[in-house]
């Protein structure tokens, strides 16, 4: 083995070099790694599509209307059923789960590389359905629309199901993982608590999904035969409530495993452990509370009674109380640490700055008058984009910097990842924070290529994300780049404390045999 | 370009103010925007600060455990958090309560959202496709959607309300500044070409009675192509059909007068007057091949003599329509026949 670290008998990379053996792979680490690769071409997606958006917005190739507004459709659907709300958890989650409780797998190998399947399947019928016949009927499927918009919508539902039970199959593969493979002596009070993340992550995951792939389906049910639950009859309102009760928590609240990898790489970076550990699990645990009881505030702009509205709004506010404890907590970790100068720092800022904002905006759409004006508005789209652009792809990149060496056994360079967070962090806001204005100026959510723009904030915006663009570029760069180092990689080169550090670098296929 | 870092140090981000409502919107905006950037900029600030004051001097320095914890610090900060929720809720709860309830005496107008259009409805029963205003005096909007949710949004009013089917949805405002201001649908409707804009015009009492007078007889001092055509407009059909041969959800309009339409169903059918008052009246009887049966009916909505003058505004569009003698463009055609 080249890249031999301390046990060069043979990592889980090159264990068995097959291709069947990756194709059926039931190693957790090669799951993980084959999720990060699909991940990240539907995050590239997601970004062509943006930029395919920005361009037509700029009208310089004679925009049509119907084909942005599908554009736009498939892009939101793509990055928050197929990224935001799994990414962490299906990558380095995957990766990561046994590592740190000490476990030799996945409570069950089998439903790991299963979720893959059917996260892939899901993919492939989503893009078909887009290449195909591609409906424009908005991302929240919003019903009545969603049962006339012509199209090919079955392709679509089935896609979005098969995502939602991938979710399902991570999900209670996780918490079983958690509850029945920790080394002896770990309690639940001495988890690493990025596996507290991914653990109330997982409930997330479990229930959404599966609730996912039900509502779906009785939408193109109702869609093919006229009548049902979301039906041509029903209260429009009906539809959405599932929908975000299911979106909410899984989309929104995808920063509960984001949150708590950050505090791994903060007490890795920082070489020392959270002063406040049952603070923090509490935390996320009331972060989970705000997330599954606030589906309600995205109903106001449709037609909720306000009353009903006034409720959810109190409710969502609250989300600034867990927050504040969990960034307590990180600051103090840092503080008097012995804070290494690195990618993942600087990463771990942004995450500060970006989750920041989007429990700013939270603020902002909770507070009843303002809340009941821009609810429809983009300022509220760009609290999601806040979330996913900033928030959990700064921790997934934070975490990436950081446990690449674990992952691969190369070491990636500090100075370039740094350059690339940098140009990372002023992209997200330069693209988003145009987008606050806009919605503020009351363009509405979902209709931003065609707003009046006066002051050029498209371009700004359009800019911004040329930016991020560029700073994900020197981010990967730096990590294809680094497989041509053949130096080797320490089992801990942070001089971090956890399980995962103890093992070679990359881990042999059982991880502590 | 320039103008951008200024809108955003000025937190200037809402657009010009025109009603009395807007404050209950505007100063919890204005509040939340100081608060919450400071309390970003203090987050990452120290976080900023703590990494470059504790940075790593050598290779195998350690972190100093168990630092970083203040019981006084700790509870103060989570008691701020709680104070800024509480205040979000309370500072943003006069401008909700103001706007759920009309004052009694608002004048009401009545708007029907469908696809593509509003329409708004005046006292009398007249119709605009513009939402009209008296500066000072408190409108009441009585809201009621054709087909899907729609949204009606006037930002200059702070003012955006859900329509849903088969529900009257209420709001209300009280126009300060006379001026034009944009109002459009900003519920998703999935086909940018269909998202109705129009505006909102507030004028002085004297101007807006005027406006008022103008609408109430149409047929006045216009000829009846004219008056079909300002119905086009302001029924809302031009969403769906337009007059220069493009295709939209309803085929173009443009020189169907007098000429046969292939339907649905494989026959054919004259384009004539009976069939274009039957076609206004109940659109989905006889629907042209290639187009699905999604239109409002109008029944109720347009009379005899408003329909005349459609008709009449048709042939105008038509080489087909003669001069717009309706009998002798009838007779020519002869009725409908079967195809097969």
């Amino acid at each position: 083995m080249s890249n031999g670290g301390t046990a060069s008998a043979g990592s889980y990379l090159t264990a068995s070099d097959a291709a069947g053996a990756w194709f059926g792979a039931r190693d957790h680490k090669r799951v993980g790694m084959m999720y990060l690769g699909w991940t990240m071409g539907v995050l590239l997606l997601g970004l062509l599509f943006q930029i395919l958006l920005a361009v037509k917005a700029l009208g310089g190739m004679g925009a049509d209307p119907a084909l942005i507004f599908r554009t736009i459709t498939y892009q939101r659907l793509l990055l928050v059923f197929l990224f935001l709300a799994p990414v962490i958890p299906v990558t380095l989650g995957y990766f990561l789960l046994p590592l740190q409780i000490g476990a030799r797998n996945m409570a069950l190998p089998g439903w790991s590389i299963w979720s893959l399947r059917l996260y892939v399947g899901g993919l492939v019928l989503l893009l078909g359905s887009y290449v195909l016949n591609a409906v424009a009927c908005g991302w929240t499927l919003a019903t009545p629309l969603s049962l006339t918009a012509p199209g090919a919508f079955p392709l679509l539902a089935a896609g979005l199901a098969l995502v939602g039970l991938s979710w399902l199959l991570t999900g209670s593969n996780f918490l079983l993982t958690v509850h029945t493979k920790r080394r002896a002596g770990m309690g639940f009070f001495k988890l690493p608590l990025m596996v507290w993340g991914l653990y109330l992550g997982s409930y997330l995951l479990a229930a959404m999904g599966i609730l996912l792939a039900v509502i779906v389906g009785y939408l193109a049910a109702g869609r093919a035969a006229g009548h049902g639950p979301f039906g041509p009859d029903s209260d429009p309102l009906s539809w959405l409530g599932y929908f975000w009760f299911v979106t909410r928590p899984a989309a929104y609240f995808a920063l509960i495993p984001a949150v708590g990898m950050i505090f791994a790489v903060v007490e890795g970076v920082s070489r020392k452990p959270v002063p406040g550990y049952r603070w923090v699990v509490g935390a996320l645990i009331a972060l989970l509370a705000v997330g599954v009881s606030t589906w309600g505030i995205h109903l106001g702009p449709w037609g909720q009674a306000p009353e009903v509205t006034f409720v959810f709004s109190v409710l969502s506010v609250l989300v600034v109380i867990p927050a504040a404890i969990l960034a307590y907590f990180i600051l103090a970790t840092l503080y008097r640490g012995a804070v290494a100068c690195a990618a993942p720092t600087t990463f771990t800022v942004a995450f500060l700055l970006h989750a920041g904002i989007a429990v700013a905006i939270a603020l902002f759409l909770g507070s009843p008058a303002p809340g009941a004006y821009l609810g429809a508005t983009m300022f509220a789209t760009a609290q999601l984009n806040y979330i996913l652009w900033g928030g959990v792809l700064s921790a997934l990149l934070a975490g990436l910097n950081f446990w690449w060496p674990k992952m691969t056994g190369h070491e990636v360079s500090q100075t370039v990842g740094r350059v690339g967070g940098i140009l990372y962090l002023l992209g997200v806001n330069l693209m988003l924070v145009p987008q606050l204005i806009l919605g503020a100026r009351g363009v509405p959510a979902d209709m931003g290529p065609f707003a009046e723009d006066s002051l050029g904030l498209g371009e700004v915006s359009g800019l911004g994300m040329l930016l991020l663009f560029f700073g994900l570029v020197t981010v990967a760069a730096n990590f294809i780049g680094s497989v041509n180092c053949d130096r080797p990689v320490p089992d801990n080169p942070w001089g971090a404390e956890g399980l995962e550090w103890t093992v070679a670098s990359p881990p042999p296929p059982g991880n502590f045999d | 370009m320039a103008s951008v870092p200024v809108t955003m140090l000025l937190a200037t981000w809402l657009p010009r103010a025109a009603s009395t409502a807007t404050k209950g919107v505007d100063a919890p905006f204005q509040a939340l925007y100081v608060v919450s950037a400071f309390a970003v900029i203090l987050v990452v600030g120290l976080a900023v600060a703590f990494v470059r004051l504790f940075g790593r001097r050598d290779a195998e320095q350690k972190g100093e455990a168990g630092t970083g914890f203040s019981r006084l610090l700790f509870g103060l900060w989570v008691l701020a958090a709680a104070a800024l929720a509480v205040f979000a809720v309370a500072i943003g709860l006069p401008g909700y309560l103001d706007q759920s309830v009309p004052p009694y005496e608002a004048f009401p107008v009545g708007v029907t959202a469908r696809t593509g259009a509003f329409s708004f409805e005046y006292p009398g029963g007249n119709f605009a496709d513009t939402l009209h205003a008296a500066v000072g005096r408190p409108v009441v909007l009585n809201m009621e959607s054709t087909d899907v949710v729609h949204g009606l949004s006037i930002p200059a009013l702070r003012l955006h309300q859900a329509i849903t089917p088969g529900k009257t949805s209420r709001a209300w405002f009280t126009a300060t500044v006379a001026d034009t201001f944009p109002l459009q649908d900003d519920l998703f409707s999935g086909d940018s070409l269909l998202v109705a804009r129009t505006a909102l015009v507030v004028q002085n009492q004297a101007d807006y009675d005027q406006w008022l007078q103008s609408i109430a007889d149409i047929f006045a001092g216009r000829t009846l192509p004219e008056v079909g055509e300002l119905l086009y407009s302001r029924m809302g059909c031009k969403a769906c059909h337009t007059i220069n041969g493009a295709r939209l959800v309803g085929p173009s309009f443009k020189g169907v007068y007098g000429h046969e339409a292939k339907l649905r169903d494989g026959t054919t059918v004259a384009v004539d007057d009976d069939y274009i008052r039957e076609s206004i009246l109940y659109p989905n009887k006889k629907v042209v091949e290639g187009y699905e049966p999604v239109m409002t009916p109008f029944l109720g909505k347009l009379n005899d003599k408003e329909i005349g003058a459609i008709t009449e505004w048709l042939k105008t569009l038509s080489d087909h329509g003669g001069t717009g003698d309706g009998a002798a463009a009838a007779d020519t055609t002869g009725g409908s026949r079967k195809e097969k």
